[in-house]
């Protein structure tokens, strides 16, 4: 079977379809016909959808406690959300790829190294030790991203150093070593080719990680600065009003899931799809 | 066997040490990053350059930060864990009063999760191929794509407002007594004083953060139990007892489980982390005075000496359950069991 056609897996179809469509509407926020996001009119607070009894068609999707059109809010925090997503889990990507193909690779000191620190991080509540970064970097969308690169780099050194150790093991890596190459080129042009699958699969899980953990710290309120749309702070302003309106929580949370769950399926059908070991026995591992 | 568990543990807290160390080192130089000054926010308004030097020097903020760290260490050994800034009382008396009750929130979600987990991994198992295991899957991977707290609010919503059956803020109905402090846990508590009212309100007020945290591992359960049980259905001695005639619900209950369960539990012990976690937002959302309560109050006014302190207590509460995981998959492996 061709690459193209393992691809085309019915979990990487939907999961990639959501993620391009909420990637779209993100990108092009702002040539789309939105009201403002943050203009706000008293008068029509609180509305719920236009289909819900009560609802004005002119707000779609109802208005929020200051009367501020909740889809204009969804689509902005897409672009919060999506930020982080892509930013957060590049960024843990390379710095896990990175220690964890050095720590397989060589072994010894660097190795010991790793594995301590993936140990010292397993040992602590992730969401911990994102707080205590946020604490110690101040509030803030990009510190956000600093945060979740420092606190999920392990999840991609764990998985992929063990890969790795079983991969340099293999007669090509020592055909290559014996052929003359230096150990830079054998791992980028050797080792690494053979860990993509499972760093794609990776990369698509931590994006949906990121959109959770960036709508649980703008929830706290240690995200976006106040004027900036993002779904944490939505479902925290509208957790007050829970007993008026359901809907301001609904609707965010709506979001916060088609995108994980987007983010999952396309993980878990890049795994099924490019995972050899994993295509034989048709199961997704967790 | 008995000897078995105790050089276990024991070797656990000798790996223990340095874990603890490094992760007070890295809370320690993460928390010295911060723009404030702690002897500043402790000081009431008004007060003079000449008091905030005193109370630097007081505090120890003068000094090198390696020294600095040193003197936190020793204060932590010798059990002094400080003052909060915020709540001007001492961490210790705080932190004994969140702890039981975080416990109590994470065992109840542990139960929760496993035991639907594992019963509806069996489930999975027993349809296995068909249309409905499917259906179970993708449900699975939908339920998994919500975060807890998120959970926590679509519980209120469904079950605390619109269908009003359940409390969703507190750890007691408002007007009850807390009955007298013997372990601290309140349910435990409620059960040895005979204070029937208060354990049922507990109780009540328990389910749906209980549920809440139940949610994310509930389908990682359900997915790995299935997956063992359908490695073990292939081994011979299941074979031998389909010949043998007996009926499929006994081969899955009295024989494939017993081996099966095994990575489930370790999968508890790789979760632990990720259920202490859970456990922190669940708190804010249903007002639980938890640990996760107090660390969010503290991380929200910069009270230093409660959040390096709390980040502590969780580690080591990730230690624990990690510990007795490996405690409980000793006992019920058989292959260990001789060791």
């Amino acid at each position: 079977m061709s690459v193209i056609h393992r691809l085309m897996h019915p979990r990487i179809i939907i999961g990639g379809g959501i993620v391009a469509l909420f990637a779209l509407a993100a990108l092009l926020a702002p040539v789309l016909p939105l009201r403002d996001p943050a203009s706000q009119a008293l008068l029509y607070s609180l509305l719920p959808p236009a289909w819900a009894p009560g609802g004005n068609p002119a707000y779609l999707l109802g208005t929020d406690s200051l009367g501020r059109d909740v889809l204009a809010h969804l689509v902005y925090g897409a672009r919060t959300a999506l930020y982080v997503a892509v930013l957060a889990a590049t960024g843990a990507m390379l710095l896990g790829t990175t220690l964890a193909l050095l720590a397989g690779y060589f072994g010894g000191w660097i190795d010991w190294l790793v594995a301590r620190a993936v140990d010292t991080w397993m040992s602590f509540p992730p969401v911990v030790l994102a707080l205590i970064l946020l604490v110690g970097f101040g509030a803030g969308i990009n510190n956000v991203v600093l945060a979740i690169i420092i606190v999920d780099w392990t999840r991609f050194a764990r998985v992929i150093r063990s890969e790795v150790i079983v991969i340099r093991r293999r007669d090509y890596i020592a055909a290559a070593r014996l052929s003359g190459f230096s150990h830079l080129r054998t791992l980028v042009s050797e080792v690494l080719p053979a860990t993509l699958p499972l760093i794609l699969t990776l990369f698509s899980l931590e994006m949906g990680i990121a959109v959770i953990v960036e709508a649980t710290l703008s929830f706290v309120g240690l995200s976006v600065e106040s004027n900036v749309p993002a779904w944490g702070v939505m479902i925290a302003d509208a957790r007050v009003y829970i007993y008026q309106t359901p809907w301001g929580v609904m609707l965010p949370v709506l979001a916060i899931f088609s995108l994980v769950l987007a983010f999952n399926l396309l993980g878990d059908g890049l795994r099924a799809a490019l995972d050899p070991k994993l295509r034989q026995r048709g199961g997704v591992a967790p | 066997m008995a000897l078995v568990i105790l050089r276990l543990l024991g070797w656990r807290l000798l790996v223990a040490i340095p874990t603890v160390l490094a992760v007070s080192l890295l809370v320690f130089i993460v928390l010295r990053l911060i723009p404030t000054d702690p002897a500043a926010m402790s000081l009431p308004p008004g007060a003079t350059a000449e008091d905030l030097d005193r109370l630097r020097t007081e505090m120890g903020l003068d000094l090198p930060i390696a020294s600095q760290y040193l003197i936190w260490l020793g204060d932590l050994a010798t059990g002094q864990f400080g003052t909060s800034i915020f709540f001007r009382r001492p961490v210790a008396d705080l932190v004994a009063a969140a702890l039981p009750n975080t416990l109590e929130l994470v065992i109840s979600g542990l139960v929760l999760g496993v035991s639907f987990g594992m019963a509806l991994g069996m489930v999975l198992f027993a349809l296995r191929g068909g249309m409905a295991a499917q259906m179970l899957d993708l449900a699975g991977s939908a339920i998994m794509a919500i975060p807890e707290f998120l959970w926590g609010l679509l519980l209120i919503i469904v079950l605390g407002v619109s269908i009003p059956l359940l409390p969703f803020f507190g750890r007691l109905d408002p007007g009850l007594a807390t009955p007298d402090r013997i372990t601290g846990s309140l349910m435990l508590d409620a059960v040895l004083t005979g204070n029937i009212q208060v354990l049922g309100s507990a109780l009540r007020h328990m389910a749906l953060p209980a549920m809440a945290l139940a949610m994310g591992l509930v389908p990682l359960v359900m997915r790995v139990l299935r997956a063992s049980l359908l490695d073990v259905a292939q081994e011979d001695y299941i074979r031998m007892a389909r010949l043998r005639g007996l009926s499929e619900s006994r081969i899955l209950l009295r024989h494939a489980l017993r081996n099966a369960v095994l990575p489930t539990v370790s999968l508890i012990g790789v979760q632990a982390g990720f259920m202490f976690g859970g456990t922190l937002l669940i708190e804010v959302i249903f007002g639980y005075p938890g640990l996760g309560n107090l660390m969010v109050d503290a991380v929200r006014n910069q009270d230093l000496p409660v959040i390096q302190t709390v980040a502590l207590v969780y580690c080591v509460l990730v230690l624990a359950l990690n510990a007795a995981v490996e405690v409980l998959y000793l006992t019920i492996n058989p292959r260990l069991r001789s060791t």
